[in-house]
């Protein structure tokens, strides 16, 4: 019988209402590298950061080598040898790698710090581990990829032999995902215990030694590598139940709405995130766009709105050229929006529910007049659309930072739809509010297809893509990856797409991959 | 309405413990304060002379705060609102010696348009470099003052100059009336409170003020609902340089009767700080002008009737700023999650909810504008 490193058993973590992890469990062996995989929100992260001690957990047990952790705080975790890499790094732009990795534990030479002593030491590790580190640039100088391994050399230099490591791959380029491997194969030769969380099934399948899989905050099953298959996970991952699926009406299909032609678009960081994206949506269809979060959906989303500049590439909504066009006129021509984050571009939640709701339409004739805004009338409105859409509370009064997720993306819903515009695009439309809402937004998404506009649907959740779509198409690295019939295609096909490996001919027919 | 009591109960305990601190610096000299109080009081109302002078005091102060709290509702920080009113000052100055061509009345408008005009560009300048090429507006502002100031100065001892050993302009043709003799307070007064009731009307009533404010709160959703952010903060800077113009066209018309070089030092800061103190409140701004003006006119009579130097008003009003920014800094504490505690992204419920439960009070729009700026203004003033 092995020995586990750490044991987590029965976690529960809620955060206010919403339920974080519900039934979490986890065990670590020495020397493995143990995956843990699930979709964005099922708890893994939560999980890890519970270990780490930045979360308390409300119920549950954890054990570090046996003995039974109560309270647990990151420096706890530290002093127990647990280690621990975000996905936001955190490290000192300013201060060189060397500074950074010694930050808090400098060895000292009387009243200076040793560098030298410093730099040896770390040397060791550098050498160790075959990385490839300059420790004299700063790091706002170095690349993603060499600022996660000054985060693995910093853990290391504290001490860790438990490395845990928060979707490591997210940010790396495939070239520096094979470096990041082979330092864990070194890190794991030398007997520490890694724990990687990923959603990406290829790479998981590469490295792991033991996989467990969460989903919907649930731990589902630990599996051996060697006894499990890509699609095998997949089906774990995501699971088989299948909750609020609507009843799909089909609605003649219209002319085209939206016109996407060979577009291409900056990212935060790089130049051509999205690279060469041609789709249309048509009138009275809702056309899912699936991929996995951060291969580019955001940004395009962002192009077609208005809100992110197009390299190149052309933008028809209506027929009518919006490509370079700004927001405001964009929707004029018949745009309405749900945004990806309704607390940074959704809603303004220092303005009250009645405020946002006719934000898009100040200008209208309905709520001002010679710029003088009509409050009777957009209280009216207001009051008209909380009952229509259920918003609770009903006084339109109250500061939308008042209402629960839910309630906030209510009002972000009742306001696009009620603007009657031709294209709705919905990004994210569900994320992080109850049941209740989910239903009640995926119902409103339905009646806006059968009224005839043109929806396009971008979720991280496969299932919701399925249920509600029409046409789905697939993302993966800024690119179309491949497209589909909703009706001929399932979760485990698309979940292949999004991976960027699958065999895009046989599931563009919509085919057998089985 | 309760955020609006709250914050009123905050600003009225500020004030309460600005006191109780030169009462410290009171007693540390040898003085009683609460006789001090009583001289700094009578020294600003005893009498028509000295109330008027209050008043005075108070009018540009009253337009200054207004206009840095407008610039602050968009959310950008105008330090600039002191060059905006000497260029107003000389425009009208400009105006009302020359254009006397003009009916009195007309030149009375012509001057405060003009001034309205020049101020408003003036200001247009670093909103553009800001919007447009990212330049951070206190910088471009600060500087501005000083070419503004440099500016008029050299009109008013060369092209402009009376020829007088004081740098000064001719005495402008047209005048607004003085009331309470032998004090300057004159019509001026009531002009800028009109303008004051008027430009907060705008901001909560119209259009334009709600795009601002939005603006201003989030820049984000303004954006993606249509607005355009970088138009409507234009808009704020600009009126906010009017509002500047408009001080200083009442300073020369009403105050001085001419440009005086060096008139308006010290009235942007002054209005930036009562604008600040109040977290750019456009309902109290006013009443913090009214304060500070207090103090300012007060003070001469306490150093008269008791030992106490007039400097110690400077003292209250920097305990003022400290603990302005001490509230901030607490706010801070309260707000910062369990340690290391970054929200995981794709967990926006999480956030929704960890918000919520912090602002529960929201002082509207003037959290968002106010954070950043009080951070500044402790460098700037």
């Amino acid at each position: 019988m092995d020995a586990y490193v750490i044991e987590m058993e029965n976690i529960v973590k809620t955060f206010g209402e919403v339920k974080a992890i519900t039934d979490g469990q986890f065990t670590l062996k020495e020397g493995e590298i143990h995956s843990l995989i699930g979709e964005n929100g099922a708890g893994k992260s939560t999980m890890m950061k519970s270990l780490y001690g930045m979360y308390d957990i409300d119920s549950g047990i954890i054990k570090i080598r046996g003995d039974l952790m109560g309270h647990i705080t990151p420096k706890i975790a530290i002093e127990k040898g647990i280690g621990m890499v975000h996905q936001e790094f955190m490290l000192v732009n300013d201060l060189t790698v060397l500074e950074n990795i010694i930050l808090g534990f400098e060895p000292k030479k009387g009243i200076t710090i040793d560098f030298e002593k410093a730099r040896g030491s770390i040397g060791q590790y550098i050498d160790q581990y075959k990385m490839d580190i300059q420790l004299n640039k700063k790091i706002n100088q170095i690349s993603v990829g060499e600022a996660q391994r000054v985060e693995i050399i910093k853990i290391l230099t504290r001490g860790a032999n438990v490395i845990i490591l928060d979707e490591p791959t997210a940010v790396l380029t495939p070239q520096e995902t094979k470096q990041l491997f082979k330092i864990l194969k070194n890190l794991k030769a030398d007997g520490k215990s890694i724990v990687f969380i990923s959603h990406k099934l290829n790479e998981v399948m590469e490295i792991s030694d033991r996989i467990s899989v969460m989903r919907q905050s649930k731990y589902i099953g630990t599996v051996n590598k060697n006894e499990t298959s890509q699609s095998e996970l997949a089906k774990m991952m995501i699971g088989r139940e299948v909750f609020l699926n609507i009843e799909k009406a089909s609605a003649k299909t219209g002319e085209t709405v939206l016109d996407v032609k060979d577009v291409w678009v900056s990212g935060e960081k790089e130049i051509s995130k999205i690279k060469g994206v041609s789709l249309q949506v048509k009138a009275g269809e809702i056309v899912g766009l699936a991929g996995i979060d951060g291969n580019g959906q955001s940004e395009l989303i962002e192009a077609i709105t208005g809100l992110r500049e197009v390299e190149k590439g052309e933008i028809l909504l209506e027929g009518k050229n919006i490509t370079g066009k700004s927001p405001g006129k964009i929707r004029s021509i018949g745009l309405t929006h749900i945004p990806e984050d309704r607390n940074v571009r959704g809603l303004n939640r220092t303005m009250s529910i009645e405020d946002n709701l006719a934000a898009a339409k100040i200008e209208d004739v309905q709520f001002s007049k010679w710029a003088l805004i009509k409050k009777k009338a957009i209280h009216k409105y207001a009051v008209g659309l909380a009952d229509t859409f259920d918003i609770r509370p009903r006084n339109p009064q109250s500061l939308t930072a008042a209402l629960s997720g839910g309630n906030a993306q209510k009002v972000v819903v009742a306001r696009e739809v009620a603007m009657n515009g031709k294209l709705l695009v919905a990004s994210q439309p569900t994320r992080g509010v109850d049941i209740g809402a989910i239903e009640s937004i995926r119902t409103i998404l339905q009646d806006v297809k059968l009224k005839g506009l043109g929806v396009l649907l971008v979720s991280a959740d496969l299932e919701e893509i399925l249920s509600l779509s029409d046409r789905i198409v697939v993302m993966h690295e800024g690119k179309i990856s491949g497209e589909a019939i909703a009706s001929e295609t399932d979760e485990e096909k698309l979940g292949l797409l999004m991976m960027g490996g699958a065999d895009l001919s046989s599931s563009k027919s919509g085919g057998d991959l089985d | 309405m309760k955020a609006t009591m709250q914050s009123l109960i905050k600003i009225l305990l500020t004030m309460i413990f600005a006191l109780l601190i030169g009462a410290i610096f009171i007693l540390i000299i040898g003085e009683n304060p609460l006789e001090a109080y009583v001289a700094l009081v009578r020294g600003a109302f005893n009498g028509k002379l000295k109330i008027g002078t209050t008043l005075a005091s108070f009018t540009p102060l009253l337009l200054t705060s207004c206009a840095f709290a407008v610039a602050a509702k968009a959310g950008a920080f105008n330090v600039g609102v002191e060059g905006e009113v000497f260029l107003g000052g000389i425009t009208a100055a400009y105006i009302g010696i020359n254009w006397t061509f003009l009916p009195k009345p007309i030149l009375l408008v012509a001057c405060f348009a003009g001034a309205i005009i020049v101020a408003a560009l003036w200001a247009w300048i670093p909103a553009v470099l800001k919007v447009y090429y990212r330049v951070s507006e206190v910088c471009v502002t600060i500087l501005m003052n000083s070419v503004a100031l440099y500016i008029t100065s050299y009109l008013v001892s060369g092209p402009m100059s009376a020829g007088v050993a004081n740098a000064q302009s001719l005495p402008v043709t047209v005048n607004l009336t003085q009331f309470m003799k032998p004090s300057s307070v004159n019509t001026g007064l009531f002009v800028a409170i009109a303008v004051v009731v008027l430009v907060t009307l705008v901001l909560y009533k119209t259009t334009i003020g709600y795009k601002i404010r939005s603006v201003g709160t989030n820049p984000n959703f303004s954006e993606y609902v249509g607005i355009s952010p970088k138009k409507s903060l234009i808009q704020a800077m600009m009126l906010s340089g009017a509002l500047g113009g408009i001080a200083g066209c009442i300073e020369v018309l009403g105050v001085h009767g001419y440009f005086l070089n060096n008139f308006a030092t010290g009235l942007g800061s002054n209005g930036m700080l009562a604008s600040l103190i109040v977290k750019n409140n456009m309902v109290f701004a006013p009443f913090m002008a009214f304060f500070l003006a207090m103090l300012k006119s007060g003070a001469m009579g306490m150093q008269q009737s008791t030992g106490v130097p007039k400097s110690l008003v400077d003292t209250i009003t920097a305990v003022f700023i400290i603990v302005a920014t001490m509230e901030l800094l607490f706010k801070f504490g309260n707000k910062k999650p369990r340690r290391g505690g970054g929200t995981p992204p794709g967990k926006t419920a999480n956030a929704d909810i960890e918000t919520q439960t912090r602002t529960g009070v929201n002082l509207p729009s003037a959290k968002t504008t106010g954070t950043p700026t009080h951070n500044e203004g402790e460098v700037t003033t």
